[in-house]
């Protein structure tokens, strides 16, 4: 709760933002400024939604780029993960490695795409390949860091009850570090994402970039705001799920 | 006034009656740096005995800590040995409970879970695990508290579950480092007062790291002051106020002469520390 706002005030506010900026898109739209349907009305926006949510061909392609985002989110988290505890658990590779991974975090992956396409081919092989090295790099930082965050007095509380290795990793480390690791998974859900989409739409047969690409061959601006807007909303979707996960813990901490 | 039998480095100090339950035998401790080898703890031997409390006192820089890690099984001696019951320690052991300065509840379990932490780690059956947490909890004064997280807790009470949670395995020797330092005076002389009252009550050998001088003379039937780099035994002091004590002692005139006594032994390590401490103090311009 914000002091000095209420949440009603906020909430309003909020809502006018919205209406505002659709009140603008309108206003764009029927000016007739810009070149035909560049940028279309609401109503012919609201008709590809529903065209949409009445075309299979959606649905798999939906399906494809979902299941490329959680296959590419698991190999690139696990691996991130794992390299994370790695680093942030020895001081000797930490300095080792750290520099490379976090200078090469924020460059564009997608010049990494003609080396993935040639190893994993056209199809969700390169997609998968491209989700997972972006998300690689954040859940990979933050781990280290969440690892060397962890108060060491816990540890040595779990080394005088002499706690076996994987006791310390299952009811000490992975628990201590709940908060960086949700917040990991976040990210590295974001980036994953972007990778997956950004592939879909340069070389593609299949996915909900190769749509946008095609809606876009073809002129289709309201077919692909559509679909803009279904991308944005299921990663809205997403994240606060994710968050609310981290949220119900947070009244713990 | 009579001091315990004491010696400099080297000599054991006997535990003033009953059987040692703790042996801690010429325990040297060096730390290396880059430009020198610091002696941190110099041939430090004591015992303490069934039942007894023993308190180590020293300023800061005395390598208190480095002992009750070493003590502990949390780091290792570069001479010496620990035995408890005629059992030589090596690395941490269930017969040393240790109780830390800093905060270290598990601010993701509950207060039942914490307290059953030492317990789960051991493969100790669920039921049983209950009724000793139960037990535990009551003893420290914190039953109907189970599904609270530490974070709703006052640090006096947090520090009662750490002690809880040390004590639900039952180690032979409870060893506490400045268990009271994070929290407010007048709460750490109610907390002494529990501490006292459970020791009482099991009879625990317990060893107690402190820099508080009233808090050793109220809780201990020894306290051993430390000298000040290389740590050695300075001096064993037997306190002989009457049991049970609670914190109205600290105003006898008897206590007010311990609590003298030590400090005159005190007094001259703690400035040979405070000299060091400003001599490595950048120089003001």
């Amino acid at each position: 709760m914000t002091s000095g706002c209420p949440a009603l005030g906020v909430g309003l506010l909020r809502l006018a933002i919205l209406g505002t900026i659709l009140l603008l898109w309108e206003a764009l739209a029927r000016s007739g400024l810009l070149f035909r349907d560049v940028v279309p009305s609401l109503a012919k926006i609201a008709l590809a939604l529903g065209h949409l949510g009445t075309d299979p061909d959606f649905y798999r392609n939906l399906r494809g780029t979902a299941a490329e985002v959680g296959v590419s989110l698991a190999i690139g988290g696990s691996i991130g993960v794992a390299a994370g505890l790695l680093l942030g658990g020895s001081r000797l590779l930490g300095k080792a490695f750290e520099p490379y991974i976090h200078y090469l975090g924020p460059t564009p992956k997608i010049i990494f795409f003609p080396v993935m396409i040639m190893w994993f081919g056209i199809g969700p092989g390169s997609k998968i390949a491209m989700g997972a090295l972006s998300c690689f790099f954040p859940v990979a930082l933050i781990t280290a860091a969440g690892m060397r965050q962890i108060d060491e007095v816990l540890i040595r509380v779990g080394r005088s009850f002499r706690a076996r290795p994987w006791q310390m990793a299952t009811k000490i480390y992975f628990p201590a570090m709940r908060y960086p690791l949700l917040n990991g998974l976040r990210l590295g859900f974001g980036v994953a994402v972007i990778g997956v989409l950004l592939a879909e739409t340069k070389m593609s047969n299949q996915g909900l970039g190769f749509m946008v690409m095609q809606s876009y061959s073809q002129f289709d601006m309201p077919g692909m705001y559509a679909l803009l807007l279904v991308v944005f909303a299921l990663a809205i979707l997403v994240n606060a799920t994710i968050s609310r996960l981290g949220g119900l813990d947070s009244t713990q901490h | 006034m009579t001091g315990g039998s004491a010696g400099e480095d080297g000599s054991t100090v006997e535990a003033a009656g009953g059987t040692p339950v703790l042996r801690v035998e010429n325990i040297v401790k060096r730390f290396v740096t880059d430009s020198a080898t610091v002696t941190a703890v110099d041939h430090v031997s004591f015992t303490v005995a069934q039942g007894e409390v023993l308190s180590i006192i020293g300023p800061s820089g005395c390598g208190k800590s480095t002992l009750f890690n070493v003590i502990g099984g949390l780091a290792e001696a570069d001479e010496g040995r620990v035995v408890v019951e005629g059992r030589l320690m090596s690395g941490p052991d269930p017969a040393i409970g240790m109780v830390f300065q800093e905060e270290s509840t598990f601010p993701w379990r509950t207060v039942g879970d914490n307290v059953a932490f030492a317990l789960e780690v051991a493969g100790m059956a669920r039921a049983e695990r209950t009724k000793r947490v139960r037990h535990y909890l009551e003893l420290v004064g914190l039953k109907g508290f189970e599904q609270h997280h530490p974070a709703q807790l006052s640090g006096g009470m947090r520090q009662r579950v750490a002690i809880a949670r040390t004590l639900a395995f039952g180690p032979k020797v409870l060893l506490m480092d400045e268990p009271f330092a994070a929290l407010d005076e007048q709460t750490r002389l109610l907390l002494g007062d529990k501490v006292l009252q459970i020791q009482q009550e099991l009879a625990q050998t317990t060893l107690l790291i402190t820099h508080s001088i009233a808090e050793a003379v109220q809780l201990s039937d020894r306290v051993l002051v430390m000298t000040y780099r290389p740590g050695r035994v300075k001096r064993i002091v037997d306190i002989k106020l009457p049991r049970p004590r609670t914190a109205e002692i600290i105003g006898s005139k008897d206590f007010g002469l311990y609590v003298a006594e030590i400090w005159s032994d005190l007094r001259g390590e703690a400035s040979l520390g405070m000299k060091d401490a400003e001599a490595h103090l950048p120089q003001a311009e």
